[in-house]
Order: structure tokens, then C-alpha cells, then sequence
């Protein structure tokens, strides 16, 4: 009888999605790493698309992958650290 | 003219200039800049002169080639080409030489500007093969595309939050829209809006149709230039929400200069917002060239966004042109409400108000100079924010039907009548 096959357990994969985002941080958060700091403690990965930071605020286009999960706790902690976040649309709510 | 086209171009992003196809798309995949539509004005310059514009019907759709359409527009054919009236008792009133209201408080069908934006984006999105359309909206977007899309019998979708007033929920739902209020705070909800246009694939107004959507708004430029005399007003005051009316006003006239519709000259554009929620007028007193989101507090609902999408090109507008951003209060909100009424007979919404207000506020300071002609854009009818000035307009005297009590009214009013 013929030794049945060992097969290796293939780990399940999570849908990566992604979002895009435009972040505003205020002066406070100038000098702070923020976005290496996010992409340290989520399984997400960052890529900026545009930014300018001055003395009053820094406002950054980011694009964000990962787990659905993941993405909706960076975006909570960015926040809950003082950082406005909107959709790259910005305002889809109008009159 | 292309059958697949018409006179547009592409859409071309307005930070790094890249183009891309004209489909239902509305950032740059490159860095995310907005995209804008470009046209091909040589062959406009062929199709579009003063007499055919004068040989078609009054309505925005008199200037086509300059509207993002390829064919003849199929939704909304009835809208625009509004009164621009003289407001001879509200100029003397303001303290200005001459004055013009252009007046979108009875634009065709729901009462405001909104329907230009609308029926152009449902045109585009019936040529692209849309059965559903759909948009967030807290009052007059909601209500034009409810009732656009009931006319042009596509299948609509509203997004409302869930403490909008029952009044403006029934203008949406009259028309059969699928009407659903969003629980949750403003962020929560634009989130889910901008997920839900990324992932059914409707043509979303405010999304991802939002540069076909945000031309419409040129049509109020090229009527007040055209109503005009075939001129550029030297100074235009728009209410600014988002800033995207303000831009697209300034964008129809310099497409009236190339084209030569109208003679060059120099006009400045000004912007007004309420106190509430002024972060683009803040950032034009200050000098900036970008604003600083907020939470909005006003009683101008239809102008209350925190973070406008584009409020930094706006502000490149005013700055071009020389012209100046204010704010006013929701006193002053109402003060220009009651302006207008009483003097032309007007009846605006709270924006309208806003633009009277910041209007007196700039002539008094000398920014619109006394010796000047001003055009004031009305964007929305009064009757939709009834409750702004409900206690704010004085109240009726009642009386039983009987001459003495009247004449006990008029010997408070106008005595010298009750005496003869």
C-alpha cells in the first residue's frame, strides 16, 4: 500500500485591499514619525503619493495595503494620535 | 466633433498634468490629483460662436461644446439660463454703483445651481453606460439627482446622514429615490461613501463622475457673461462649499476670452463662507495658499465642509485674480437673506445669504470699489431652509373681521390713514 502523501498545510491568505487617504497632521505632530511609526505597528504598507509639510500644518496623500482589519486600525490610530484623515475624494458629502 | 468624445479631450489631472481616458474616474492613479476635463478649443473655436449660441434654445445646454458630453445631453435639458436681474434697490442698499443677482433660486427642476452639476453628470453617465446613478448629500444635490434620475427613468441611490430633517428627506424620496441615512459622525460617513463609489461601480455623482459633474458649473459663468452683454463682470461674488463653483465660474470666463465670446479684460472672483465653517475665507485673509480642515457650525448647511476638496485651487483663483475671501455670521447670514428678499424680492437659501453678507462686508471695506458693477450668485431657493428664519422675520398680527381692530393695527402702522 502505497505510503499516502504528506501535504504541507497552506496558510489561508487574507485579501489585501487598499485605501487611499489624505492625512492632516496639525503643528504638533510635525516632527513626529508618523507614517514610520504606522507602518511599525500595522501589517500595512505605506507609500506617499504627495505631501507638504510647513510650520502650520503637513498635509500628505497616502496609500495604504493590508488587511481590511488592519487598515481600519490605522486609520483609528491615526485619529485617536490627532491626525484629520479623509478620503482622498475629500468631501464626498455635499449639500 | 468625435461620436466617442465629442469636443472633450481626455481627463487630465490637475497636479502633474497626466491624461487619461475619459471614463468614470476622478483621481490621478499617479499621485492622486484631481482630474479635470480638457477640451479641444481649435475645434470649438470651428462649432461655437456668438450667433449659434443666440439660435438655440435658453437653456445651459445653449453652450454644449464647452460641457463635457459627446452627444446631445439626454438628462436635464430643460436647466439653466436663469434671471440675471438688476438689483437696483439692493445695489443702493449695499452702498455699490451697480448690481446684478443671478438667480439659481429658480433653476429648473429642484431650486438650485445643483441641477447644472446633475444633469451634466447624468448625460455623461447615460453615454457611458450607467443604469445607476448615486451621491451623498445633505439637502440640494440629493433632491436634483432624486429628480433627475426619476425623469430620465435611471435607478438612483441617495446617502444621507441619519439626523437630516424629515422636509428634505421627503424632496428626495418623492421622486422614488432609494434614500439611505448613514448612522454615524461626518467622517464615518464620507469614508463609507467614498468605499461604496470605489466598490459598486455606480456612477457616483460627487465621485466618481466629479469632473463631468463639476463642469456644470460653468454654464452659470457663460450666462452671466452672456446675460452681461457678452462681457466679464469686474467682480463676481460666489459662495464657496467645497470652492468648486468659484473655480468653475473663473474657468468660463477665460474659456469666453480665448474663444473670443467675449473681450479680454480683467475680473476678480471672490469667495464667501459663514463664520461656522470658513476655512477657505481664513486662508485667503491670512494669506495662505491652503487651509486648515474644520468642524463645521453654521446655519449655512449647504456650505459646511470642513475639509474642501477644492479649496486650495480656489484660493489660487482669488489670488489670480486679485480678488478677496470673507466670512459672515449666522446674523449676518440672516441680515442678507432679509436683504435680498425685502429689496428684490428674492428668496435665497442660507448660502444666498452668505454671499449678501460677505458682498456688503466687501463693498464697506472698499475691496469691491462703491463705483463698481458686482454680480451676486444665488445658488439655492429660500424655501428649503425655512427653519433658518422661522422667528427671525417678525410675526403676523391677528385680528377678528372687524374694521375697528384692523384700524387699531394701521393706527400703529400709518396713522394719517386712519385719521382721514
Amino acid at each position: 500500500m502505497a505510503a499516502s502523501k504528506k501535504t504541507k498545510p497552506v496558510a489561508k491568505k487574507t485579501a489585501l485591499q487598499s485605501s487611499r487617504m489624505w492625512l492632516m497632521y496639525p503643528p504638533k505632530l510635525i516632527k513626529h514619525p508618523v507614517i514610520w511609526e504606522l507602518g511599525h505597528k500595522f501589517a500595512v504598507t505605506t507609500n506617499v503619493r504627495q505631501a507638504s509639510v510647513t510650520d502650520e500644518i503637513g498635509i500628505v496623500c497616502l496609500e495604504l495595503e493590508g488587511p481590511a482589519s488592519e487598515l481600519t486600525a490605522s486609520v483609528k490610530w491615526l485619529k485617536k494620535l490627532g491626525v484629520n484623515v479623509e478620503p482622498v475624494e475629500l468631501s464626498t458629502m455635499e449639500s | 466633433m468625435s461620436d466617442k468624445q465629442g469636443f472633450m479631450k481626455a481627463l487630465k489631472c490637475r497636479e502633474c498634468g497626466r491624461e487619461v481616458p475619459l471614463t468614470a474616474t476622478h483621481v490621478c492613479e499617479f499621485d492622486f490629483g484631481p482630474l479635470e476635463v480638457a477640451y479641444d478649443y481649435e475645434l470649438i473655436k470651428k462649432s461655437l460662436t456668438r450667433e449659434v449660441i443666440c439660435s438655440r434654445p435658453q437653456t445651459m445646454w445653449r453652450y454644449r461644446e464647452l460641457l463635457p458630453i459627446a452627444g446631445e445631453p439626454t438628462v436635464g435639458r430643460q436647466v439653466g439660463y436663469t434671471p440675471l436681474v438688476k438689483a437696483d434697490r439692493l445695489a443702493k442698499a449695499l452702498g455699490i454703483r451697480e448690481l446684478w443677482v443671478k438667480n439659481d433660486a429658480v433653476n429648473y427642476p429642484t431650486l438650485s445651481f445643483k441641477d447644472r452639476v446633475v444633469s451634466v453628470a447624468l448625460s455623461r453617465s447615460v453615454e457611458l453606460g450607467f443604469k445607476t446613478v448615486a451621491c451623498a448629500s445633505t439637502g440640494n444635490l440629493a433632491n436634483s439627482v432624486a429628480a433627475n434620475a426619476a425623469a430620465a427613468g435611471l435607478d438612483a441611490y441617495v446617502f444621507i446622514p441619519s439626523d437630516l430633517e424629515l422636509g428634505k428627506v421627503v424632496n428626495s424620496l418623492v421622486y422614488g429615490a432609494n434614500v439611505i441615512s448613514i448612522k454615524g459622525h461626518y467622517d464615518e460617513v464620507n469614508r463609507l461613501c467614498a468605499e461604496i463609489a470605489g466598490k459598486y461601480g455606480w456612477a457616483f455623482v460627487n465621485v466618481n463622475m466629479r469632473p463631468y459633474y463639476a463642469e456644470g458649473s460653468k454654464s452659470m459663468g457663460f450666462e452671466i457673461a452672456e446675460q452681461s452683454g457678452w462681457r466679464v463682470p469686474e467682480h463676481t461674488v460666489v459662495p464657496m462649499a467645497s470652492g468648486s463653483l468659484l473655480t468653475k465660474i473663473h474657468k468660463a470666463y477665460q474659456e469666453f476670452t480665448k474663444l473670443g465670446l467675449v473681450p479680454e479684460s480683467k475680473w476678480k472672483v471672490h469667495g464667501a463662507q459663514a463664520t461656522g465653517c470658513s476655512p477657505i475665507s481664513v486662508a485667503q485673509k491670512a494669506g495662505l495658499d491652503f487651509f486648515k480642515p474644520v468642524k463645521p457650525n453654521t446655519i449655512a448647511k449647504s456650505l459646511a465642509i470642513g475639509t474642501p476638496a477644492d479649496g486650495f485651487y480656489a484660493l489660487k483663483v482669488m489670488k489670480e485674480t486679485g480678488g478677496h475671501g470673507d466670512d459672515v455670521s449666522d446674523d449676518e447670514i440672516r441680515d442678507g437673506i432679509r436683504l435680498l428678499a425685502e429689496n428684490e424680492g428674492i428668496f435665497a437659501e442660507t448660502a444666498g445669504g452668505v454671499t449678501v453678507g460677505v458682498a456688503k462686508k466687501l463693498i464697506a471695506s472698499g475691496k469691491i470699489p462703491a463705483g463698481s458693477s458686482a454680480v451676486l450668485c444665488i445658488t439655492g431657493n429660500g424655501l428649503k431652509t425655512l427653519e433658518a428664519m422661522t422667528g427671525h422675520v417678525g410675526s403676523t398680527r391677528e385680528i377678528r373681521p372687524s374694521l375697528r381692530e384692523f384700524e387699531a393695527v394701521m393706527a400703529q402702522d400709518k396713522p394719517e390713514l386712519v385719521a382721514r
